[in-house]
């Protein structure tokens, strides 16, 4: 199954990043990186922009600036946020496009390990099984 | 969860964590590990200053001596690979990308390792060699026209590189582009390399294209089959299994990391020690045949070339009377253990007589031993063959030296031959 709308979109897959910025422990590490995330999901259509530093989620367009921008299916998206897509193999297989600055996203790649486990729970607990990989 | 109530432990006063150590030589950096290979040889240090990512761990064991090098690569369910192989933090994502079976345990590693293995007949190999002998013999007729330049350049970066992409079956077009990429998966971390760049762009650019590269690759060879490893690599099956596309990326990425740096600067180093030692030079002049072998064995432990790995510990366990806990990372530090008095005598003399010569410069044992072990000895035999015989006015500069903590790599060495 998949995320039925862009709302939805921004609720999971935004909501992340707010489950980070509640975290004390994570909140201060994610907001020191100062990045502006800007994620450009497709089927269905959603850009949520993250902007660590102000610490906030928001739906945005094209046209919003951003420090690195991420393309993917919200598919791929769901999948990614369960650990379960290599971000080097889906870059090499188009299936995650990412532009502007790299270095960046990798300076995120620790907190997003720590999310993981939030996210599935996340599913889990608004009986959303059937977004589960 | 023993980490959480244990108190902090103290560092070694000796520091290997920081840049300016890895930026040093490695007559500089010796040393270092002399000091704790025979006061401390497991010493607790902080994090690597690392360029990638913010370390998560709160140190790491730093192994220097040649037994416990040993012990700790003989026992992979206490010492593992799985999670993570770098000295310094990288990505998850980025090591199950890059790594292929050098970031697996048992029986993934076995079972993929095999496979791998299987594509390597005897007949493979025997054209592999014939190709590097054709390769070497080539590359000193460009040395003698050149005169002189960049040896790295003209030789050392030209073989390891010839081969595994002429093996793989890489077209000519394309190989001086995986090339660049492989020199950009070990040093991110060198300013010159980077040229301004973040050095996460250079590895994520690196890892990316050169997966992208050995996918396609691969993708090409299911449909037109060849003489050569991506073919074998894309039919190979053992029990039933065969490599996926995704498997077959990895492989390529490690083997365009493992195969190309580590000769290229055993070759350069090698060398350089035969100018700086011509006494050496003319022992294995006076009977290349019989000592060769011998010799090349020294080359690989006097230069060392693959300076550290890392582990994880799987459960609480003592090495060399230190308590280590688990989840905790124990890197080994080969250059270290190659100059181990107590198991070397005159470490530090490049001596290519040298016999028994139990040199962990492929690694100190246990199922991670390197597999390419094979191909670099043919790389070495044949290329010394050549220069040695037939460039015997190879004059060298002094090597300029790349910074990082896992290759020991000569960016330049100036030469002319006469």
């Amino acid at each position: 199954m998949s995320f039925n709308d862009a709302a939805e979109v921004r609720q999971y897959l935004g909501g992340v990043f707010e489950a980070a910025f509640a975290d004390p422990e994570i909140a201060p590490q994610l907001q020191g990186t100062g990045i502006v995330l800007k994620t450009v999901y497709t089927d269905p259509a959603a850009v949520v922009v993250i902007d660590t530093a102000a610490g906030t989620v928001e739906l945005g367009d094209a046209s919003t600036p951003s420090t690195a921008t991420m393309t993917m299916t919200a598919d791929t998206g769901n999948a990614y946020w369960q650990g379960k897509v290599n971000l080097p193999l889906a870059m090499a297989k188009s299936r995650i496009k990412v532009e502007g600055n790299v270095a960046s996203l990798l300076k995120l790649a620790p907190l997003g390990k720590k999310l993981y486990p939030r996210y599935i729970a996340t599913l889990q607990a608004d009986g959303r099984d059937d977004l589960l990989v | 969860m023993s980490i959480l109530v244990s108190p902090p432990r103290a560092y070694d006063p000796l520091s290997v964590s920081h840049l300016d150590f890895w930026a040093a030589t490695a007559e500089e950096r010796e040393k270092t590990f002399r000091q704790l290979r025979e006061q401390r040889p497991v010493s607790w240090h902080p994090p690597l200053e690392g360029a990638l990512m913010p370390p998560e761990n709160e140190g790491v064991w730093v192994v220097t001596s040649h037994a416990l090098i040993g012990e700790v690569s003989k026992h992979p369910e206490i010492y593992c690979s799985g999670r993570g192989f770098q000295f310094e933090e990288v990505p998850d994502d980025f090591l199950q990308a890059a790594g292929s079976f050098l970031g697996m345990d048992a029986p993934r590693h076995p079972a993929l390792r095999k496979l791998v293995s299987s594509a390597f007949t005897p007949k493979r190999v025997a054209l592999i060699h014939e190709q590097i002998k054709a390769q070497a013999a080539t590359i000193v007729d460009g040395l003698l026209a050149a005169g002189e330049g960049d040896f790295v350049e003209v030789v050392s970066k030209r073989l390891p590189m010839w081969t595994i992409y002429e093996m793989m079956g890489l077209d000519e077009s394309r190989r001086d582009e995986a090339a660049h990429h492989a020199d950009g998966m070990v040093s991110w971390a060198d300013e010159d390399v980077a040229a301004g760049r973040e050095p996460g762009e250079v590895l994520s650019d690196a890892l990316v294209t050169l997966l992208t590269m050995g996918m396609e690759l691969a993708e090409e060879r299911r449909a037109h089959p060849c003489a050569d490893l991506m073919t074998a690599l894309v039919q190979a099956e053992v029990d039933g299994e065969r490599l996926t596309d995704e498997e077959i990326g990895s492989f390529f990425v490690l083997l365009s990391v493992a195969g190309n740096d580590t000769t290229r600067n055993t070759i350069s180093l090698t060398a350089k020690a035969f100018q700086d030692h011509p006494d050496q030079r003319d022992l294995l002049m006076a009977d290349f045949d019989g000592r060769i072998a011998t010799a090349i064995e020294e080359f690989v432990r006097y230069v060392s070339p693959v300076m550290t790995f890392r582990r994880t510990a799987t459960r609480d366990t003592v090495l060399g009377g230190q308590e280590i806990r688990e989840g905790e990372w124990v890197a080994m530090i080969y250059s270290s253990g190659n100059r181990d008095a107590s198991v070397f005598t005159d470490p530090d003399r490049f001596d290519i007589t040298r016999s028994p010569n139990p040199h962990v410069g492929f690694g100190g044992g246990g199922p991670h031993f390197c597999m390419g072990n094979f191909v670099a000895k043919m790389q070495l035999r044949e290329i010394f063959d050549q220069l040695l015989h037939r460039a015997p006015g190879l004059r060298l500069g002094e090597p300029a030296y790349l910074t990082g903590n896992f290759v020991r790599a000569v960016k330049s060495l100036p030469f002319t031959v006469r």
